[in-house]
């Protein structure tokens, strides 16, 4: 079993993440007028429908774009010379500094505790349309793996191949990639709990809540 | 209103615009890679500017390099992604690019994008076939319907995309039932994505009772690729030569001609073109079962008669299937520029010269200029081979090799043209996000004797090394490619 108090010591050493914003687009350029230092907050709501503070907004083929804080956080870094300019994709415009929530942390060790079935090969993940089925019809733990099951479709250099699952039997616990985003090789795409460590499994999520404090 | 005037309503283009001067065009190269390094030469032979577009993915690409070094004050911009029309069209008006060129994939057969170009408020001009060409032809069951109507000949099967899956079903098995009459040993059906090009989403089912897992397999893949689910059922023809006619003609869409047929039947496994030849068979040195001469003649025939009929107006290539009995069959028409012009361009003299550049044409045609030649003072001369260089597996199904390309060399040669994105003075780690090729090899001899000799001597010469983060060496085709050399042209 994993070590959870000094898992929870290492990441309160640097409770944050910081995360760069960058254009998803090319397009011009115009903040909303906040500077250094401020605090921004992420989508709010039940399902996350009211977007983040808006930071700046991004007109391309006269389509204004609101680019939105994606998380809570300190405005740590503005580069505010872009104002008003025709920017390429992936231009950095802010820094935000975001102190990590109980979920996060739990997601990090959670990512410890479980068994992970990890990206060969750099490339876009799909479910299987069977697997897919039973995860929109309830969700993902209600999908049993065993090993050697036809589980992924690793589609890359615009040709697809079936991944086969290696790894303990169990459910799936956790899914890490997104739905048409490459993986890196080596990265998760599953996180996979053995039945018989469900229990196991609860008691780490009982522990961290219990023992994490959210600030800022 | 004019006649002229007439015709060019009706294309989508305002009446009364003159054409201007090329210097005073600026082109936006909207694709990657090799192509795009073409398309960039080009220009610069012709005096056109040019912006070219690049991907995160994409910025150790040669094309990166050659936008930097010749394409000037905004020559070059990074984009999100290259399927991204809005993307493009914000770069085109920020660089004042008066024209788009697709290239090949992405947006080249894409007719509301060509649409889009020519019709929005600071209009541009899609070099490329007029967007009602391009939804004519690109759709591969108008193209059948179309081909039919003017006694063209087509492969049997369904001539509408088939979206149920139980009338898939029945089409398949009157395809099977079809050939069991007509005697076939090994009765083949071909699932194609309607949307698909290319060779990209097909696949072949021998058995009735895989039908179902396969029709399933790419209308998911369809789906996915080209949001279309659209899946076309046909007879697999087995044993047949894959030709094609390449077209070309100006903006009045009169006077089309052709620049001779290719032969492009070495493919891989995925139905990938790997080895392309122009002309398209060698009646002089080879001996066939059929009359070679008559079915070059009269494929080039049905696809001038085709493009006549349609007022074909840029570039264009009409894909054949030629059978051992020497029957011709239509397969599809390309709407765009092929990534194997260059081996037709290769072996073809305009007023006698060489040096014939089928992009530089379709560009300058394209932007408006007379084509300036009838098909009278076009002829060929010599063999020419295309390689497709690519880092995959041959033995393992084809399966893209990626890693890192530590060494890149080859001999140079009068006689060859090397056109790569890969740099040869650093080491290059190969995008997974876009299709495998590394490099086409051009190669021109007398006759298909020394083109196939030279062929070899090339990919002797050819010393290509990486290797991965598993420590495995690089796998590549080379060895494919000799070995299918000794072949070429061989029915």
């Amino acid at each position: 079993m994993i070590d959870i108090s000094a898992l929870l010591d290492e990441i309160k050493a640097s409770p944050y993440r910081e995360i760069v914003i960058a254009t998803p687009h090319t397009g011009r350029l115009t903040f909303a007028g906040l500077r250094t230092g401020d605090t921004v907050l992420g989508p709010q709501g039940q399902w996350k429908e009211k977007p983040g503070t808006q930071l700046a907004t991004l007109e391309r083929e006269r389509n204004p774009k609101p680019i939105c804080a994606p998380e809570k956080g300190e405005i740590s870094n503005l580069y505010s010379e872009l104002e008003g300019q025709f920017v390429e994709a992936g231009t950095p415009l802010a820094v935000l500094r975001h102190m990590l929530t109980r979920e996060e942390v739990l997601r990090l060790i959670l990512q410890k505790a479980l068994h992970l079935f990890c990206a060969p090969e750099r490339a876009k993940y799909y479910f299987t349309p069977e697997v897919d089925k039973k995860i929109r019809a309830s969700d993902a733990h209600s999908v049993a793996v065993r090993d050697g099951m036809e589980i992924l479709i690793m589609s890359r250099m615009k040709r697809e191949v079936p991944l086969h699952y290696r790894g303990p039997d169990g459910v799936i616990y956790e899914v890490y990639f997104k739905y048409n985003e490459n993986v890196d090789a080596g990265a998760p795409l599953i996180g996979v709990c053995p039945r018989d460590q469900l229990s196991a499994i609860q008691e780490v999520i009982m522990r961290v809540q219990t023992e994490w404090k959210d600030r800022g | 209103m004019s006649k002229l005037q007439d015709w060019k309503k009706d294309r989508g283009e305002a009446p009364g615009v003159t054409p201007v001067a090329l210097h005073e065009h600026r082109i936006l190269v909207a694709n990657r890679g090799e192509i795009a390094m073409r398309i960039m030469r080009s220009c610069i032979k012709l005096g056109v500017a040019f912006t070219a577009v690049y991907t995160a993915e994409d910025a150790a690409s040669g094309h990166v390099r050659l936008a930097r070094e010749k394409g000037g004050e905004k020559g070059l911009f990074r984009v999100s992604s290259y399927h991204d029309a809005n993307e493009l069209m914000a770069v085109a008006d920020e660089a004042g690019c008066t024209a788009v060129h697709p290239g090949y994939g992405f947006f080249a057969e894409d007719f509301r994008f060509a649409r889009r170009v020519t019709k929005r408020d600071r209009k541009m001009i899609f070099i490329g076939p007029s967007w009602k060409i391009i939804r004519e032809l690109g759709d591969k069951i108008n193209t059948k319907r179309l081909a039919r109507s003017l006694g063209v000949p087509t492969v049997p099967g369904s001539d509408r995309p088939i979206y149920d899956e139980l009338e898939a079903e029945r089409i398949a098995k009157s395809v099977f039932d079809f050939q069991e009459q007509q005697g076939i040993q090994r009765p083949l059906v071909l699932v194609k994505a309607s949307a698909g090009g290319g060779g990209m989403g097909i696949e072949e089912v021998y058995d009735p009772d895989q039908f179902r897992s396969v029709y399933r397999r790419i209308r998911n893949y369809a789906m996915r690729q080209f949001k279309d689910e659209g899946v076309l059922i046909e007879q697999r023809i087995t044993d047949f030569n894959h030709l094609e006619v390449q077209v070309i003609s100006d903006r009045s869409g009169r006077n089309p001609v052709h620049f001779g047929t290719r032969n492009c039947s070495i493919q891989s496994t995925g139905l990938q073109k790997r080895v392309e030849i122009a002309p398209g068979f060698a009646p002089e040195t080879l001996e066939y079962s059929f009359n070679a001469e008559r079915v070059l003649t009269d494929i080039v025939d049905y696809s001038l008669t085709m493009a006549r009929k349609v007022g074909y107006d840029n570039v264009g290539t009409w894909e054949w299937i030629v059978t051992r009995k020497g029957e011709p069959f239509l397969m599809e028409v390309n709407t765009r520029i092929q990534v194997e012009n260059g081996v037709s361009a290769c072996i073809s003299r305009v007023h006698g010269r060489e040096g014939v550049d089928l992009i530089a044409e379709q560009i300058r045609t394209g932007l408006g200029q007379p084509l300036g030649y009838t098909q009278e003072d076009i002829a060929t001369e010599g063999v020419g081979i295309e390689y497709r260089l690519i880092a995959e597996d041959p033995d393992n199904n084809f399966t893209p090799w990626v890693g890192r390309i530590e060494r890149f060399a080859w001999e140079e040669a009068p006689w060859l043209t090397m056109l790569t994105h890969v740099p040869c003075d650093a080491p290059y780690e190969i995008p997974t996000e876009f299709d495998p090729n590394l490099a086409l090899a051009i190669i021109w001899g007398r006759d298909l004797h020394e083109a196939q000799a030279r062929g070899l001597t090339f990919l002797n010469s050819l010393r290509l090394e990486g290797s991965n983060n598993a420590g495995e060496a690089l796998k590549s085709n080379v060895g494919f490619l000799k070995a299918n050399t000794g072949r070429i042209l061989h029915f």
